[in-house]
C-alpha cells in the first residue's frame, strides 16, 4: 500500500475510531483470502458506517472483500486485488421479530448460533442449517448460498427471504422487498445478492419468514449395500404421500466420518438418512411407511433413532463441508446441482474418474438435488496436486456434460488448484447478463473482484 | 400505425399471425384491472424464433413490444400503455416435456395454468400457484406477474415454482437461465426475472416444479358474528405456527353478494366467513383440522362446519373463486386492491379499511387471503361519473399508505404494472428505484419492453399521475 494510501486509511480511522480499524499483522493474518492479505480491516458498527467504508473504498479504489464469520472465505476463485476487509460482525443486532406474524429483521452480522436461540425461545426457527453453524453470519450464509439438509422441505433462502437492504459499491444504502410474506412489488434485488458472494453490494439487514419448531420429529436411517439401492429409496420416498423435511444420503466413506463409532451408522453401508417432523401422527406414520419402503428398497437394516442420537447425526451432517474441508490440506469439496434421476449416473463417472487417479472421497447426496463430493487426498505434495487438478477437470467436465446436466462449483480447495481449474465450473450463456448486472451494482469493480463465476 | 411495420411482421408471421384494424385492436385494449391503453399491432407468434424476428422489428422501427398472456391481469401488466407491438402468446401454448421423476415439466408461455395441472394430476402431481383466474391465465402470465392465490399461503408463490427460463432479449439474443437443476453458479437471474413484469426481457421457455398432490384435504368455513373475531382468529392461528394450505376471509357483504349468485351454501346473516383448508397426510389433516377448530371456536366462531365430500369442497370454493364475477351484478364497475400487511395488523387493518370506506362515501368489501395478509379491499363505483372515479382512486391509495405504515407492502400478487407504479415512492427511496431502474436497463437499455410500468414515471417522488377513465372491469382476483 502506497503512502497516499496509507494516510488515507488514516482517515478511515478517524470515521470508525481506533479500535474499529485494524492494521496489526497479526489480526490481519486472519482475514487472509488465497494468501491475500488485507492492508486494513473496517469495523463498521452500523449500516451508515458501512455505507461510509464503501464510499471510501470506491473513492480511494480500494478492493474490499465484506466478511462475516469468515469460515467460507474459500469459496470462490482467488481475488485479483485486495486491500480492505469489512467486517460485519459488529451489526449483531435483531432489529425486528413479530414472532406472532412469523417474521424477522437481523443485522447481517449476527450469528446462526446465536439467531437460533433468539428464535427458539420463541419455538420458531430458520430453516438454514449451514455448516459452521456457530461462528457463521447471517450474511455470509446467503452470500454464499450455503446448503441446508432442511431444503428438501423448505426449500433454500431464496424462498423465505422477504427483503434485503444492502450497500451498493457506490456506497448507497439499498433495498429490495419487504418485511411481510407476502410481497411483489418492485423487482426482487435481494434474490441477486444470494449466493452474489458478496460482488454486489455489502449485506447490511436481511428480513426472514420465520417458521414454528415441529411438535414432534424423528430421524431414520436405513441402510443399503449399494448406490441404486439408497437411491431407490430416496425415488420411493418422492412418490409417496410423505413430506419428510430431510432425505441425506451418506456414502461409506462420508458414514465412517460422520459415525466413526458407526453407532447408527453401519460400516461398509449407504445410509439413507430421513428426518420426519410435526403432529406425534405424522411423525408416527412416517415410520411406518419408511420401513415398508425401505424393505421394498432391500435394506440390510433400518432404524429410528432417540433424540440424543438424532441430535449428533443431524448436527454432523449439517457440518459435512466443515468435516470434509477439516480432513486434509487438499482436501477439495464440490457442490453439484443434480436432478434425482441423474444421481446414480453421476455417481458411477465420478467413481471411475476419482479411482482413474488414485484419490480418496467422501459423498453425500441430498434427494432435492444436490450432491457434495468430497476428495480427500491426506498430503498437498505437487505429484497429488497434479492427480487432483486431472480429477476436478475430469470431474466438472464428466458432472455438466449434456446427459448429466449437473451444475458444478468447487466450495472448498487448496490456493493450488484455483490456478489449475474454474471452480465456477463452465461458463454459460447469461455471462453477459450477469457482468451487466455487476455494473449496475459496482460500477467501479470494487467488490471482491476476480473471485465469482466468470472472473467477475 | 406504421403499414411498413406491418407489411414486415406479416411477411415474418403470415398474415393470420398480425391484426392491426382499429376494432381487432379494440379488443386488445383491456386486461382484468380498471386500466385501458390500446396497441397498434397485435402479433401472435408460433415459436421461439418467431419472437425474435418480433424483438429484431420492435427494435428496429423502435416500437415498444408488450407481452401478453390470457389478459387477465389486475394491474395493467399486458397493457400497451404506449402503444407498439402487443405479443399475444395463445399461439405458444405447448406442454414441451413433462418429466415425472424429476418432477418438472417445460412449458410455453401461453400454456394455461390449468391445463398443466390436468396433464399431470394422472401421474399425482399438479402446479402449486392457484390465481382465481386459473382456468384462464396462463404460465408466462404468472411468471412476468408472480401470480399468487389462495394456496401459496402454504406451498408459495409462482418464484418458488419456476427454475429455468428461455428469454428473448431486446437484441433478439435467445439465453437459457436456470434449468432442472435448483442450483445455478451465478446470480439467480431466474429469481430476478419472475415478477418482473416483462419489462426485462420476453420469456418464451418456462421450466417448473411440480407438487406432489396431497394424501387428503379438508375444507372447514369457520362462521362469526363479527369480523374481528374471524380477524383475531388468523392472527392466533400464525402465532400458534398453525400454516393451513389456505385460509381465506369473505365479510359479511362480500358473502351475500357471493351466496346470491353462486348459491356455495355461505350463511347470509353472518358477518365474517374463514374457508381454511388443510392439506397432507391423513393423520397431519386430522390434527390440524382439530386446533384449527378450537382456535375458531376460541375466537366466538357461531359455527365450524366441514365440507363433507369433494362436492361441498368445490362448492365453497367456487364461491371464493367466482367472487368477483358476483361483484359484477351489482355494479357497474369495481376497484379490486391488493396489499400487503403483517398477520397480526390485520384487525386494526379491517377496521381502517372500514373508516376509509365511510370517509370516501363508498361501502368497501373485502375478500381475501387472510393467511398471509393479502388483503383485496374491493370498491363499487360508477366509472361513468369522473367524480366517483376519482373518489375510489383517493381511497385506494388511502388504504395503499396504510398497508405500507403497517410494515406492508403495495402488492402481493397482483403486480406494480401501470395501477401503482406512481406509489413505488411510497415503499422506495429514490436510490431503491434508481438502482432497479439501472437494473432494467442491463436487460432493457433501451425501453422497448414494456415501457410505463413498474417503475415511477413522475419526475418528483409520489407525484401522482392523470389516470385514464376506466372500462367496466370483469376481473378476478
Amino acid at each position: 500500500m502506497s503512502a497516499t494510501r496509507t494516510s488515507a486509511l488514516t482517515r478511515l480511522e478517524g470515521l470508525l475510531g481506533t479500535e474499529h480499524l485494524l492494521t496489526n499483522p497479526t489480526q490481519l493474518a486472519g482475514y487472509e483470502v488465497d494468501g491475500l492479505r488485507p492492508a486494513a480491516v473496517a469495523q463498521p458498527g452500523s449500516a451508515g458506517e458501512v455505507a461510509e467504508v464503501v464510499r471510501f473504498a470506491a473513492a480511494e479504489k480500494l478492493a474490499v472483500i465484506p466478511v462475516g464469520g469468515r469460515t467460507k472465505l474459500r469459496i470462490g476463485a482467488a481475488p485479483r486485488r485486495y486491500d480492505l476487509a469489512t467486517d460485519l460482525t459488529r451489526l449483531d443486532g435483531v432489529l425486528a421479530y413479530d414472532p406472532g406474524d412469523l417474521t424477522l429483521g437481523v443485522q447481517a452480522g449476527i450469528r446462526f448460533a446465536e439467531l437460533s436461540r433468539v428464535l427458539a425461545e420463541k419455538r420458531q426457527f430458520l430453516p438454514l442449517a449451514p455448516a459452521f453453524a456457530e461462528q457463521a453470519t447471517i450474511g455470509g450464509i446467503l452470500a454464499t448460498n450455503s446448503g441446508s439438509p432442511l431444503r428438501h422441505a423448505y426449500g433454500s433462502a431464496r424462498d423465505y427471504v422477504l427483503g434485503m437492504e444492502f450497500v451498493t459499491g457506490e456506497g448507497i444504502e439499498t433495498k429490495s422487498g419487504g418485511r411481510v410474506v407476502k410481497n411483489v412489488t418492485g423487482y426482487d434485488l435481494h434474490k441477486l445478492m444470494i449466493g452474489a458472494l458478496g460482488t454486489l453490494g455489502v449485506i447490511t439487514r436481511v428480513n426472514f419468514k420465520t417458521f414454528p419448531l415441529p411438535h414432534a420429529q424423528t430421524t431414520f436411517v436405513g441402510s443399503f449395500d449399494s448406490a441404486a439401492q439408497a437411491l431407490g429409496m430416496c425415488r420411493a420416498i418422492a412418490q409417496s404421500a410423505l413430506q419428510p423435511r430431510l432425505v441425506d444420503v451418506l456414502d461409506p466413506a462420508a458414514a465412517q466420518m460422520i459415525d466413526p463409532a458407526h453407532a447408527r451408522l453401519p460400516a461398509g453401508q449407504w445410509s439413507v438418512v430421513v428426518g420426519a417432523a410435526g403432529d406425534e401422527r405424522v411423525v408416527q406414520r412416517h415410520g411406518i411407511d419408511l420401513a415398508r419402503i425401505t424393505k421394498g428398497a432391500r435394506a440390510t437394516a433400518f432404524v429410528a433413532l432417540t433424540d440424543e442420537e438424532e441430535a449428533t447425526l443431524l448436527g454432523r451432517i449439517r457440518e459435512f463441508p466443515k468435516l470434509a474441508a477439516g480432513t486434509s490440506p487438499a482436501a477439495t469439496l464440490f457442490k453439484i446441482s443434480v436432478v434425482l434421476a441423474q444421481m446414480l449416473a453421476l455417481l458411477e463417472r465420478a467413481r471411475q474418474v476419482i479411482q482413474r487417479n488414485q484419490l480418496a472421497s467422501m459423498t453425500l447426496l441430498r434427494a432435492s438435488g444436490i450432491v457434495y463430493l468430497a476428495l480427500v487426498p491426506t498430503a498437498l505434495d505437487a505429484a497429488t496436486l497434479a492427480r487432483l487438478t486431472q480429477a476436478a477437470t475430469e470431474l466438472i467436465h464428466a458432472s455438466s456434460n449434456s446427459e448429466i446436466g449437473g451444475r458444478p462449483v468447487i466450495e472448498w480447495c487448496p490456493t493450488e488448484l484455483k490456478s489449475q481449474v474454474n471452480v465456477w465450473g463452465p461458463a454459460r450463456d447469461d455471462l453477459m447478463l450477469m457482468q451487466r448486472v455487476k455494473k449496475a451494482f459496482d460500477p467501479q469493480g470494487i467488490f471482491s473482484p476476480g473471485r465469482f463465476v466468470g472472473g467477475i | 400505425m406504421d403499414k411498413k411495420l406491418v407489411r414486415e411482421l406479416e411477411q415474418a408471421l403470415g398474415k393470420d399471425a398480425v391484426l392491426w384494424k382499429t376494432e381487432d385492436l379494440m379488443l386488445y385494449e383491456y386486461d382484468g384491472s380498471v386500466e385501458q391503453a390500446r396497441p397498434e399491432y397485435v402479433v401472435f407468434p408460433r415459436s421461439t424464433r418467431d419472437v425474435v424476428q418480433i424483438m429484431l422489428l420492435a427494435n428496429r422501427f423502435q416500437v415498444p413490444l408488450v407481452g401478453r398472456g390470457a389478459g387477465t391481469g389486475l394491474s395493467g401488466g399486458a397493457l400497451a400503455r404506449h402503444g407498439g407491438i402487443l405479443l399475444v402468446f395463445s399461439r405458444m401454448n405447448r406442454i414441451l416435456e413433462l418429466d415425472f421423476e424429476n418432477q418438472r415439466a417445460v412449458v410455453q408461455p401461453g400454456v394455461v395454468n390449468l391445463d398443466l395441472t390436468r396433464a399431470v394430476e394422472h401421474a399425482g402431481l399438479y402446479f402449486a400457484p392457484d390465481p382465481s383466474s386459473q382456468k384462464a391465465c396462463t404460465i408466462g402470465g404468472n411468471v412476468a406477474e408472480n401470480a399468487g392465490g389462495p394456496h401459496t399461503l402454504a406451498y408459495g408463490v409462482t418464484a418458488n415454482h419456476v427454475t429455468g427460463l428461455e428469454l428473448v432479449l431486446p437484441e433478439g439474443d435467445v439465453v437459457r437461465i436456470g434449468g432442472k437443476v435448483t442450483d445455478s453458479p451465478g446470480y439467480d437471474l431466474t429469481g430476478l426475472l419472475v415478477g418482473s413484469e416483462g419489462t426485462l426481457a420476453i420469456v418464451t421457455e418456462v421450466t417448473v416444479k411440480l407438487t406432489r398432490l396431497p394424501e387428503a384435504v379438508k375444507t372447514l368455513l369457520a362462521v362469526y358474528d363479527a369480523v374481528d373475531d374471524a380477524t383475531e382468529t388468523v392472527a392466533e392461528m400464525t402465532a400458534r405456527g398453525i400454516t393451513p394450505a389456505a385460509c381465506e376471509m369473505l365479510d359479511g357483504w362480500m358473502l351475500r353478494a357471493v351466496e346470491d349468485f353462486v348459491h356455495a351454501g355461505f350463511p347470509t346473516d353472518s358477518a365474517a366467513v374463514l374457508l381454511i383448508e388443510v392439506e397432507g397426510l391423513r393423520e397431519g389433516v386430522e390434527a390440524q383440522a382439530d386446533e384449527i377448530s378450537e382456535v375458531c371456536r376460541l375466537h366466538h366462531a357461531r359455527e365450524v362446519r366441514v365440507a363433507r365430500d369433494a362436492r361441498e369442497r368445490d362448492l365453497l370454493w367456487k364461491g371464493r373463486k367466482n367472487a368477483f364475477g358476483a361483484i359484477g351484478r351489482l355494479s357497474p364497475t369495481y376497484y379490486v386492491q391488493d396489499g400487503v400487511i403483517p398477520r397480526t395488523k390485520l384487525p386494526a387493518t379491517l377496521r381502517r379499511i372500514d373508516e376509509i370506506g365511510k370517509t370516501y362515501g363508498f361501502r368497501i368489501g373485502n375478500i381475501f387471503h387472510a393467511g398471509d395478509g393479502n388483503l383485496h379491499p374491493i370498491i363499487l363505483f360508477d366509472a361513468r361519473d369522473k367524480e366517483q372515479f376519482d373518489r375510489a382512486v383517493a381511497a385506494s391509495n388511502e388504504i395503499m399508505k396504510f398497508c405500507v405504515e403497517m410494515g406492508g407492502a403495495l402488492t402481493g400478487e397482483h403486480g406494480v404494472g401501470m395501477e401503482k407504479n406512481e406509489l413505488m415512492p411510497l415503499m422506495f427511496s429514490e436510490a431503491d428505484l434508481n438502482l432497479m431502474r439501472r437494473v432494467r436497463d442491463c436487460f432493457n437499455p433501451a425501453g422497448l419492453l414494456n415501457p410505463g410500468k413498474i417503475l415511477p414515471l413522475g419526475k418528483g417522488c409520489g407525484e401522482i399521475r392523470a389516470r385514464p377513465l376506466p372500462v367496466s372491469a370483469t376481473s378476478r382476483a
